[in-house]
């Protein structure tokens, strides 16, 4: 509508009376017409589902991530080549990470029989939780796997967390192969962790 | 229980006799006036006041669901707690999606009601008529609205008080702005309906005269009065408690009010030169449909979903209703201006671009063209998105860079235009006219540099702000001078009020945008810091409890004065942190104070964060003195020449200097 | 007009150029000071859209998410190698374009910049156009058409104008 002045100029022209109007509000109408579909056929809101999400981590070596546990061990993630490892980025405050907990605890269960071969799962806490919610939560809730502190954000940048929970399985090369955003359940979470086995294995 | 409560009940009773009655109405006045039936012309003023009674005991049921707390209706279980306190229960109304469409209705309902009185001895004119049939058929939508896809008497289920009932976002229980922002903003945005409707009115008459322009010049004034003093509250509100030290973000709701902002004000002057000499007539309807219109664009985008923003109520069932009137209204309206558009042709020529009349259509331009950039910034992310299926974001750093140069040439502009004789204007004539004026704008820009100030776009804004607050001024001393008080009064003179209040604005951005300083300290009882030229001690660390809330609040002493307690709570029902700023206000500059989470009172030690922002109160001071020049606006000045008068002849001279 | 009329011709008004030009050229070139680590932060974080919370930045949000960038923008400003564009580009990177709220000036993108100069060109011609036309028919004898506005116009006159 910008240059509507423009268009103005020759209506106002006495001399020759055309008629422009209509011309006008055709190409308004055009310009708008364009901005309807756009409108309408924009999906709307976000949608929260959960599943498997892209990351430029993905087929490449995990960040570096150091850091102690809430038990006041150092954890080091580059230690860990050689295992399957699933981080999984939690929240005490966020309602689908406490939903998410009895999955991953049964997640655990199933890996043990892996023995050695089975992937390791570790908690890292989102920036700013909590740290005595958190104890409180696990103390309740059960699971007994390393809770990795993030006392400055940095994994959570790292690994471009925008919204927990967010679930990566790392390789036994230290290679991020799998993200997930949102809830996950145990069966889904084993049979990502399998399939990336299975392909591990073929290469 | 019953299966609906007897709220309910008379919620949607009134909603369907509001529809009812808009609808009749509607039909009975357009088959009158079609038909030239004077009786049933008559009959169109109970059916207004129906679709009155019908909306005003919509919200008046709501307000007493609310009050008695009644969990059968959804609405109430998804607003309203026991624990909320009374104020922010009544203002939970429109605190959701569902009641804030209950609030339009209302106030569109009160707007239809007062055109109907007011013009009720002239609605043979089929102009007012379909002006008022216009009127109805967009309050039949809103009431559809309320009672289909936003239904705010929905029946609730048993509430299960885990997950429910518990009360309005934290954010709007948290300063009494709330009270006044969202109506006094919404009485802007249905404000215009009146004007969109009388030139809907116009287009289908044909009428070529300026009665219709009569008719709503004023209108459009309290309109546009009110959405400014609206929005400056949203500013005001979002620096009270958002806590991060601004008070616009460029937010897709912000915009959303700020682009009918934008056309309306391009509205409200050029309309004058069609008064003063009949030109630009297309035009200005085309401004009235484009500000209706961006009204609905804008909550079409903020109330569906589409756009994302911390405003926005997504709900996903509205939006296509309200793409869809906004289509019926762009359509029927460029169908009438292409039916009707050469009718209007005018008979007037601008003589010379430097003349008020050639200043009004560059500032139509600029507010045109900035209203453009707001809207594609705002859709450019959904543009992206459908053609190449990828996220991207448009946020403040694009519109801050295209707005800059856009509010300096305004500025510029608002320093000529009111200067400027109509029809022409020599060189010696504004040479003799801006002499002092320019000087202002020297006068500014010293003392913003022995201030400190530093940096060339901000320099620059204070400059053309001097020069246009030079400008303003001599109008008003000229016009006091001649006429006493009543210099004060009219279109003319209040406008120059509106201008000085906009200066202060630009003033109150430019400085707070290019100087504010911020820095952050972890402070321990009893510590002491230093910054920007201030002492900060931190006094204590203490814990706080209300009904809705737990929290803790630091006491910080600037200077040794009484504390600050700037503060974090948690709204333990939602599970909400919301932080609280504390402000000491000055003329110059502003503290503010924020909390940062990580603070603890069992040791004593604050995160404390420290804004220094100056010139903000100029924003307040500027928008309430936009609010009074739009009531000094309204008043009729010194006898003026009809605007309808043919001015094909010159004006004399002495004419020119004060219109 | 008035006593000062002499002083409002050329003296007055190349006295005050001088004036503006130089506090402008002072004030805008003098040293304002380096920017505090504080400052740098803020800048890069409005430069930064929350990637979670809708519309709001970096800078403004109150999410953890943003909360930890804005920690790990402190950090690398502190550590005082990075540029401001290499944080933003590596936040940017590790969480997807929709967090960059400085649209890209290429590819579709750059069409969110382009739009706006068109439109300012255009708006400026259309405008240099229509006063050029204005100026050029403003000679022109009222045609029948422009007889039957203005009666219509008077005829109106006898409507009470005033809501």
């Amino acid at each position: 509508m910008s240059d509507a002045p423009v268009t103005e100029a020759p209506a106002e022209q006495p001399a020759k009376p055309r008629r422009l109007a209509p011309v006008i509000s055709l190409v308004v109408a055009a310009v708008l017409g364009a901005l309807f579909w756009v409108l309408a056929s924009s999906a709307s809101g976000p949608t929260d589902e959960s599943g498997v999400i892209e990351s430029p981590l993905l087929g490449r070596p995990a960040p570096a991530l150091r850091s102690t546990t809430l038990d006041e061990e150092p954890f080091d993630l580059a230690r860990r080549k050689g295992s399957w490892v699933v981080l999984n980025f939690f929240n005490s405050t966020c309602a689908p990470c406490r939903a998410e907990h009895p999955a991953l605890v049964e997640f655990t269960e199933q890996q043990a029989s892996f023995g050695d071969e089975g992937a390791e799962l570790y908690t890292v806490l989102q920036y700013l939780d909590d740290v005595n919610n958190v104890k409180a939560f696990f103390l309740n809730r059960g699971g007994d796997w390393p809770i990795v502190r993030d006392d400055d954000g940095t994994i959570n940048v790292a690994f471009g967390v925008a919204q927990v929970p967010e679930t990566f399985i790392i390789n036994p090369n230290g290679e991020v192969v799998v993200r997930w955003a949102g809830q996950i359940d145990a069966n889904t979470l084993s049979q990502l962790v399998q399939q990336q086995r299975d392909l591990f294995g073929a290469t | 229980m019953l299966a609906e409560g007897v709220n309910g009940l008379f919620g949607h009773t009134a909603l369907i006799i509001g529809l009812a009655a808009s609808v009749f109405g509607a039909g009975a006045l357009a088959t009158a006036t079609l038909l030239k039936d004077q009786r049933l012309v008559r009959t169109v003023q109970a059916y207004v006041m129906v679709a009155l009674i019908g909306a005003v005991l919509a919200v008046v049921v709501m307000q007493r669901a609310l009050i008695t707390r009644d969990w059968s209706i959804a609405y109430v279980q998804k607003v309203g707690s026991y624990d909320t306190p009374p104020l922010f229960n009544f203002t939970a109304l429109w605190s959701a999606l569902e009641g804030s469409i209950l609030l339009w209705l209302l106030l569109l309902a009160i707007y239809t009601f007062i055109v109907a009185r007011r013009y009720r001895d002239r609605m043979s004119d089929p102009l007012v008529a379909w002006a008022l049939v216009t009127m109805l058929v967009v309050s039949a939508f809103f009431f559809f609205l309320a009672l289909g896809p936003t239904d705010a008497f929905q029946a609730g289920g048993v509430p299960n008080f885990d997950q429910c009932c518990k009360g309005p976002n934290p954010l709007l229980q948290n300063h009494v702005l709330v009270l006044f922002h969202p109506p006094i903003l919404y009485l802007g945005y249905v404000g215009f309906t009146v004007p969109f409707a009388f030139a809907i009115g116009a287009l289908i008459t044909g009428r070529v005269g300026e009665g219709w322009l009569m008719e709503t010049r004023r209108w459009a004034l309290f309109a546009w009065g009110f959405l400014t003093l609206g929005i400056i509250l949203g500013s005001w509100w979002s620096y009270e408690v958002l806590g991060w030290g601004g008070v616009w973000a460029w937010d897709p709701v912000e915009n959303a009010s700020f682009l009918p902002w934008l056309t309306g004000t391009a509205y409200i002057h050029s309309v004058l030169v069609q008064e003063r000499r009949g030109m630009l007539r297309v035009w200005n309807l085309s401004l009235l449909v484009a500000t209706f219109s961006l009204t609905i664009l804008g909550t079409f985008l903020t109330r569906s979903g589409v756009v994302n923003s911390v405003h926005a109520f997504s709900d996903g069932t509205i939006g296509p209703y309200l793409l869809g009137f906004f289509g019926v209204i762009v359509v029927v309206s460029l169908g009438l201006i292409a039916w009707r558009g050469d009718r209007l042709r005018s008979p007037g020529a601008i003589d010379s671009p430097i003349s008020r009349e050639g200043a009004f259509l560059a500032n139509n331009v600029v507010f045109s063209l900035f209203a453009f950039i707001i809207l594609l910034g705002t859709v450019f992310p959904l543009i992206v998105e459908a053609k190449e299926d990828r996220q991207i974001a448009v946020g403040s750093p694009f519109f801050d860079t295209l707005g800059q140069p856009i509010g300096i040439v305004l500025l510029f502009l608002m320093a000529i235009a009111p200067v400027l004789p109509w029809r022409k204007a020599g060189m010696e004539l504004l040479r003799d006219r801006l002499f002092w004026p320019a000087w202002c704008s020297a006068a500014a820009l010293a003392i913003a540099v022995i201030f400190g100030a530093t940096d060339f776009a901000p320099l620059l804004a204070f400059t053309l702000a001097g020069f246009a607050g030079g400008s303003a001024m001599r109008q008003l001393v000229l016009a006091t001078r001649r006429q006493g008080y009543r210099g004060l009064l009219g279109r003319a003179n209040g406008g120059m009020v509106v201008h000085i209040g906009i200066i202060l604005i630009a003033v109150g951005l430019a400085a707070s945008n290019s100087y504010t300083r911020a820095g952050e300290f972890t402070m321990v009882k009893g510590d002491t810091v230093q910054f920007a030229g201030h002492q900060f001690e931190l006094v204590d660390v203490v814990e706080f409890e209300n009904p809705t809330s737990v929290g803790i609040k630091a006491l910080v002493s600037i200077d040794g004065g009484q504390p600050y307690a700037p503060a974090i709570s948690k709204f333990t029902a939602q599970g909400m942190d919301v932080s609280t700023p504390s402000v000491k206000t000055g003329l110059f500059k502003d503290i503010y104070l924020t909390l940062g989470n990580g603070s603890k009172p069992s040791t004593g030690t604050a995160k404390l964060k420290i804004f220094i922002k100056p010139m903000i109160v100029w924003l307040w001071v500027g928008g309430l003195l936009c609010a009074a020049g739009t009531i000094l606006a309204a008043f009729p000045g010194k006898h003026r020449r009809r605007p309808t008068d043919p001015v094909s002849a010159p004006v004399p001279l002495d004419e020119v200097a004060d219109v | 007009m008035s006593r000062t009329s002499s002083l409002k011709r050329w003296p007055g008004w190349v006295l005050l150029l001088f004036v503006v030009v130089g506090f402008l050229v002072y004030g805008s070139t003098r040293d304002a000071g380096a920017r505090t680590p504080e400052e740098r932060v803020e800048e890069i974080a409005k430069r930064l859209a929350c990637p979670v919370c809708d519309g709001e930045s970096v800078y403004e949000s109150a999410n953890p998410a943003s909360a930890a960038i804005r920690q790990e923008i402190k950090a690398q400003v502190s550590s005082g190698v990075a540029t401001d564009d290499d944080i933003v580009a590596y936040i940017v990177q590790q969480f997807g374009a929709q967090t960059q709220l400085v649209p890209k000036a290429s590819g579709f993108e750059s069409l969110v910049w382009v739009l706006p100069a068109v439109a300012f060109v255009c708006a400026g011609v259309g405008l240099f156009f229509a006063f050029r036309r204005w100026r050029t028919t403003i000679d022109t004898v009222p045609d029948d058409a422009d007889r039957a506005l203005v009666d219509a116009a008077l005829a109106e006159q006898d409507e009470p104008d005033e809501p």
